[in-house]
Order: C-alpha cells, then structure tokens, then sequence
C-alpha cells in the first residue's frame, strides 16, 4: 500500500486514527522513558544509598510540601564547574529511594543534592527559620512555623513507610512498628533538618557506573 | 532486565522509526495517486478542493531530508543507538575527565606553587589575598558572617585573637581541612538555681577582676577547671574557650553563660579537606590571620 492510500484509510477511519496517533507520539516514551524504568542501571541504588529513616522521610515531604523544589534542584551534573563547586555529581541510582525524585531544573537557590555534609544541623536551623541572620543578602524566603509544627501530626509515618515497602523500599518490621517513637516529639524542622543533613551521603558512589 | 534488551529495543526502535519516517516522505512526495479507483469516487468539498490538489511545498521536503541525514550522521558519530558508543567514543563521563585534566593541566602547577608559598609572602600579595576572600565568601561567609566576626550568637568571630582552637596556623588549617567538634555538657543535673547563678557570675568575673573569693569559685575548681583550667585560660587541645578574654561566642549576657553552663553547647565546624585543595585552605589561613 502506498502513504497517501494508507492516509485515505486513517483519515476515513477515526478508529485507526486514534489508534495511529497514539502509537506515532508513544515512540518516544518507547524509546526514552520506558527502558529507564526497567534498566538495572538506572534503578538499583548505589552501594551507599538506603531508604530514609521515618523523620527524613518526614522531613523529605515537608520538602516537597513547601516547593524547595521549585527554587532548587537536586542533581549536580558531570560538567566541571558544577563538580568543583558542589562535589561528585549525581547518578540515578542515588534516587532509587525518592518517589518522585526531586531532581529538578530550576536554580534560583543553590544545588542541594550534596548539601548534607556542608553545613550543620544548628545552621540549618537558624537559616531555615530566618535566612538572612546568617546570610544577610539571601532572598529565600523564612518558614518559621516550621519550629511550631509537631512532625506527624496526624501519626501515619507507619502508613507512609508500609506504602514505600509495598513498592519495594526494603523496611523491616522493626523499622516500621518504632518509627512512631522516632518521631514523637520532633518538629517539621527537625525532620526537615534530618532530611537535609542526608542529602549526598552516597556522593560519588555512582561514579563508575557512570562510564 | 539486562541492559542488553533494552540496548536492542532502543537500537531496533529507533532505525524502524527512521524507515517510517523516510518512507512517509518518499511516499508523500512520490508515491503518486492514493488508491486505484479514487478519480471514481474522490472526496471533493467546496466544489473543487480535492485530496493531492495541492501537494506539500518542495522545500519541505529537503528540510526533512536534511534533518534525517543530519540525525543518521549524529547516530554515528555519536552516543544514541542503544549501547553504540559512536564513532567519536564521546561520552558524558569521559568529557568530565578530560575537562579535570585540563584544568589540573593548566592550573595546577601555580596552584602548587602557592599552597607552598609562605603565608607572609601571600598576604603581600593582593591578588591572592583577593582570591582569598573570594573563597571565603563562598565556602565560609554563611556561618562566620561576611566579614568573618561570626555571627548568630553560634558561629565563631575568626578576626579577634581569641581561638578556641589554636591561633598558630597549624592548628587553622587543622580546624579548615578536618572540622572542629566543640563539646561542652550541661549541668543541670548536678548544679542548682543559686549554684548556677554564681558560677555564671564568676565566669564573666574572670574576664575581669579575676576575684580570689568569690562564692562560685569552688564549684568552678571542681566541675569547670579540668577543661577550662583553673585560671579558666581554656584548653585548646579540648576547644575549651579561654574564659578570661571577654570573647563570648555564645553571647556574654549573665542568661547566656547560664545557659551554657546549664544545658551545654555543641559547635560543629564541618571538615573542608575534601572540598577545598591546598591552595585555597592556604590561602584562607593567611586571610583570616591578616593584619588589616
Ligand atoms: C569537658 C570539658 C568542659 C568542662 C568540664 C566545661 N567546659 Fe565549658 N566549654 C567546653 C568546650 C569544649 C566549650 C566550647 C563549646 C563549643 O565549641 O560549642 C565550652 C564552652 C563554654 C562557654 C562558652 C564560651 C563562649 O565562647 O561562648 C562557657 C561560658 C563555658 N564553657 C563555661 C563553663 C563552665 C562555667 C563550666 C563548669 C560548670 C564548664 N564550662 C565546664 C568544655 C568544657
Ligand atoms: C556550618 C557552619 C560553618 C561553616 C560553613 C564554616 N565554619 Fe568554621 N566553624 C563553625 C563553628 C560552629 C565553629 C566552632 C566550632 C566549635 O565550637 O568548636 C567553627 C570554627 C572554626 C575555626 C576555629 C576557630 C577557633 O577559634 O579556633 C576556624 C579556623 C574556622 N571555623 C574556619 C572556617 C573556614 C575557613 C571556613 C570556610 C572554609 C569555615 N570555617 C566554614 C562553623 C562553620
């Protein structure tokens, strides 16, 4: 058959050509997305990464709750300036625990994918609550209600670390019956903080996998 | 799955992809009528508008031919077909790689230079002694302040004589390149309202009159002095602060000291070994300990 008989037989057929259009525009997801959800590469993590703890995973939706993805991104890439100025860059193996991964691609702020071992946690906390006393020309904004808010208030941490190991993040049943002790009298900001400060601790562990 | 699968189905996909895109032009263009018998029963609208009256603009046609010569050639001289490296062996990796030998090339025997450099002969230099600062804005200024006072009654002044940990620039570097870890434990435990009151008095007493009686001073000798000393001139082998200069990091307040002695203090200066190389932790040492 020719193109223009084959077009005469889409273009009377609203069947095929529902059909057609959406087998021509799923050929790029063939090719770029769906191979990088089953590829061995891409999704088991690096030797040095491990699920978040109960109040880092708190943390880390309290993260994703107040946009700091939207001003900073979470993956240094392999080019020099970024390698020099942030640390190892990032490989996907690293984010085999993060659903959804919080890569990103705006950088109003700084990248924060190696953040964990540069600053303390008692930084974290005074720049989290009022950014300017300790860099008085930052234009983050404050979020002090962080301090004010208890960290699960709602006590489901154990609902949300069943969820996770339904899809295969690898908690045992000890971790999962005391992470309500874990996060019993801790603040948003601690756990917020406890994210943050483990931000980066598989740095450089994907970098052979790399080549 | 093994990577080999998905190399074949990224590879296989790909170049079919290609052939349907080729073939769909080359048809368009070339295939003639669209089926045997269309003159019989063509669709017609507006009385004269038909399917192939106006065939699409010739320079269309060498647009897509380019680009799918320019994507053929890009295939393989390039990374892009599965695991097919391309003819170049370009990879991300790889020009991460050449780009540090390059810079380690170009710059690393100054740099060198310099990290050995006296921190005298650095700080005449102005330079240097720019770039310096530049380092330190970037790697430091959050905590200790822009201009190194410290700030947010937590963060160390670097500018004053007083170092908790040493003042020799040995012992800067060392707190640079492995971090410092500053451990006081409070006593509330073991000390009560009056008790405390009158150690916190006599602490910012030795800043001053430095008294032989006063009512905190026992309690001093016994819970204070194995860090502090007694003359409470500090330690810096333990990072215990010298009590006797009137240099508070924690805020010199009566409440201040009271909370210090109270529930304790933990200063953590993070290690910049890995972060910074040689040059740039000489450079700060004799930026920090410049006279002006
Ligand atoms: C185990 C050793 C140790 C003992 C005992 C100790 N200190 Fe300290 N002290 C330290 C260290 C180390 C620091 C620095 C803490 C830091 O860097 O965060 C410190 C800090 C302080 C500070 C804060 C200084 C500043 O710059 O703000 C005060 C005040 C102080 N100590 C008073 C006391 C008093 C009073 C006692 C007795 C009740 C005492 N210390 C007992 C080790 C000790
Ligand atoms: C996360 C905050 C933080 C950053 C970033 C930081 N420091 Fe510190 N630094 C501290 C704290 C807190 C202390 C006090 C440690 C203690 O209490 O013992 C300190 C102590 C020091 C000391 C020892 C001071 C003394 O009195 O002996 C030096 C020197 C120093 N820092 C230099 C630097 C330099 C240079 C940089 C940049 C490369 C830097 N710091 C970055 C928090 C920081």
């Amino acid at each position: 058959m020719n193109v223009l008989g084959l077009h005469k037989k889409l273009e009377e057929n609203s069947g095929l050509l529902i059909f057609g259009i959406l087998f021509v525009s799923s050929i790029g997801g063939l090719v770029q997305v769906l191979p990088s959800i089953f590829e061995d590469e891409l999704i088991t993590p690096t030797a040095e990464t491990r699920p978040y703890g109960a109040l880092e995973l708190i943390g880390r939706d309290i993260y994703i709750r107040e946009g700091c993805s939207t001003c900073h991104s979470q993956q240094v890439r392999p080019l020099l300036a970024e390698v020099k100025r942030y640390g190892p860059f990032s490989s996907a193996g690293e984010s085999a625990y993060d659903r959804p991964f919080l890569w990103g691609s705006k950088r109003t702020g700084p990248d924060l994918h190696r953040i964990g071992a540069k600053f303390s946690d008692a930084w974290q906390r005074v720049h989290l609550i009022d950014p300017r006393s300790v860099v008085p020309n930052s234009i983050m904004p404050a979020y002090p209600w962080l301090a004010a808010n208890a960290a699960d208030p709602r006590n489901n941490i154990q609902t949300r670390l069943r969820r996770l190991r339904l899809l295969g993040h690898p908690y045992s049943d000890d971790a999962i019956s005391n992470a309500p002790d874990l996060v019993a009298n801790k603040t948003e900001l601690d756990a917020i903080v406890a994210y943050l400060a483990v931000l980066g601790e598989a740095a450089g562990s994907g970098e052979e996998m790399a080549h | 799955m093994p990577i080999d699968f998905w190399a074949g189905w990224v590879a296989v996909l790909t170049i079919v992809s290609l052939i349907g895109f080729a073939w769909v032009i080359y048809g368009a263009y070339f295939g003639g009528k669209s089926v045997e018998g269309d003159e019989e029963s063509p669709t017609v609208w507006d009385e004269n508008l038909r399917e192939g009256a106006h065939p699409p603009p010739m320079w269309w046609f060498w647009a897509m031919l380019a680009s799918l010569v320019f994507t053929l050639i890009y295939l393989i001289l390039y990374p892009g077909l599965g695991s097919f490296s391309g003819a170049f062996k370009w990879s991300q990796g790889g020009e991460l790689e050449e780009r540090l030998v390059e810079h380690a090339s170009t710059f690393g025997s100054r740099r060198d230079e310099i990290a050995r450099m006296t921190i005298a002969s650095i700080r005449q230099d102005e330079l240097l002694m720019r770039a310096a600062q530049r380092v330190y804005d970037r790697q430091c200024a959050a905590c200790h302040g822009l201009d190194a006072q410290g700030q947010a009654d937590m963060f160390p002044n670097l500018r004053d004589d007083a170092w908790q940990w040493g003042s020799s620039p040995e012992a800067i570097e060392t707190s640079i390149r492995s971090g410092r870890h500053g451990i006081m434990v409070g006593w509330r435990s073991s000390l009560n309202r009056a008790e405390a009151s009158q150690l916190a008095q006599y602490t910012l007493a030795l800043a001053k009159s430095k008294p032989s009686v006063h009512p905190g001073k026992a309690k001093f000798e016994e819970l204070c002095a194995a860090c502090h000393t007694t003359a409470g001139t500090g330690s810096t082998a333990l990072g215990a602060p010298d009590l006797t200069n009137g240099v508070y990091t924690y805020g010199g307040g009566v409440l201040e000291i009271k909370e210090t002695i109270l529930y304790g203090r933990e200063g953590i200066m993070p290690a910049f070994g890995d972060v910074l190389d040689d040059m740039q932790i000489r450079l700060l040492v004799a930026w920090l300990t410049r006279d002006v």
